[in-house]
């Protein structure tokens, strides 16, 4: 390979960067129809909101977090107070948080500019599909250059099937009527994402109880609802983690 | 809806959040450390944040509870799930989840 590519200019380097990249980019691949249909829903909903093209492009170019984006339009609409949109979106968002501290250990000793391009592209399911095949990583090889080409070709495999969908609905939204029902094919697109997530009993005690705790506190304001029904998933994944080894004669305590 | 400027600058303040939020351990991380128990559960976090997002949305209409055929995104969820559970295949469980849901309104 010769000349300069986004892999790099050292032959022997670059190979590793792609290879991890393809492989991170084709972990993903089942995910991609679904994110592109969410991408595209999320497009339309912007202009019937009433947004503007150039506001609604805006939004998708920069803001890059669809469930923040579907829950800030309602109150757009409403003429809500700005800071209440953005305390929502934050609330929506907190699950992000989450994730970096989990993205922490791997890429916590990178120059600070990469680190925070690596974490602005890096939503859901890219974060799923890398500690599914990382998670239990040697701590001595976390962070090395296989992993960091594995996420960046995962989120930008991410990040290519939502952006040009995103956009076509922007441009396309005009011509779709609303009694179509369209906005629930983003819900469908979620379940498509999340149903693979389901692996082993403690995730799946997990999940049932953050939906449930969901639906109990949908009243709360700005959203809290959706945070207090993670932290209980998680709280009660892992206490079914201990069951499990327990029963199993695991190892941990 | 909001004036031209107020979305504006929600748009701004929006990338803001986004940045913020996905970045926050990141680049504070060296300032705590995060016990292993801590860092397991993390893991969990994807998919239970996904389900607080989705189930709601399926089961509450106008804020009350409809767990019942009458309900097109129930029925429509059940499908797509069925489906993802069978064939793995996330376009099938969304052709046959709005397909699901189309019936149950017209009905």
């Amino acid at each position: 390979m010769t000349g300069r590519s986004v892999f790099g200019t050292d032959p022997t380097v670059a190979a590793v960067r792609r290879e991890a990249f393809m492989r991170g980019a084709r972990a993903t691949a089942p995910a991609l129809v679904a994110t592109s249909i969410w991408g595209l829903v999320t497009g339309v909903a912007m202009i019937k909101t009433g947004l503007t093209t150039a506001q609604a492009l805006a939004m998708t170019l920069f803001v890059y977090a669809g469930s923040a984006q579907m829950a800030a339009l309602p109150l757009i609409a409403a003429d809500a107070p700005v800071w209440v949109v953005l305390l929502t979106a934050l609330v929506v968002n907190l699950r992000f948080i989450l994730f970096s501290a989990t993205l922490w250990p791997y890429f916590g000793r990178m120059p600070l500019f990469r680190r925070l391009g690596l974490g602005y592209i890096t939503a859901d399911i890219s974060l799923a599909i890398f500690m599914t095949r990382y998670g239990n990583a040697p701590v001595d090889q976390r962070g090395n250059t296989e992993q960091v080409w594995y996420l960046l070709g995962s989120s930008g495999a991410t990040w290519l099937s939502w952006q040009p969908a995103s956009i076509l609905g922007i441009l396309l939204a005009g011509l779709i009527p609303g009694h179509w029902g369209l906005e629930f094919a983003a819900i469908l697109a979620l379940i498509a994402i999340t149903v693979p997530m389901f692996q082993g009993r403690p995730a799946v005690a997990g999940c049932v109880t953050a939906g449930a705790v969901a639906v109990l506190a949908a009243a709360m304001p700005l959203k809290l609802g959706l945070l207090l029904a993670v932290l209980a998933g998680m709280a009660v994944a892992m206490a079914a983690d201990a069951l499990v080894e327990r029963s199993t004669g695991g190892t941990a305590t | 809806m909001m004036s031209g400027s107020e979305v504006w600058l929600t748009i701004i303040g929006l990338t803001a959040v986004t940045v913020v939020t996905r970045n926050t351990f990141l680049v504070l991380g060296h300032r705590v450390t995060l016990p292993e128990r801590v860092q397991h559960a993390l893991r969990y976090a994807p998919a239970c944040a996904l389900v607080a997002l989705i189930v709601p949305e399926v089961v509450l209409q106008s804020g009350a509870l409809s767990v019942g055929l009458g309900n097109p995104k129930l029925v429509a969820s059940v499908v797509a799930v069925a489906t993802l559970l069978l064939t793995r295949r996330a376009v099938a469980a969304i052709g046959l989840g709005m397909l699901g849901f189309t019936l149950v309104r017209l009905l």
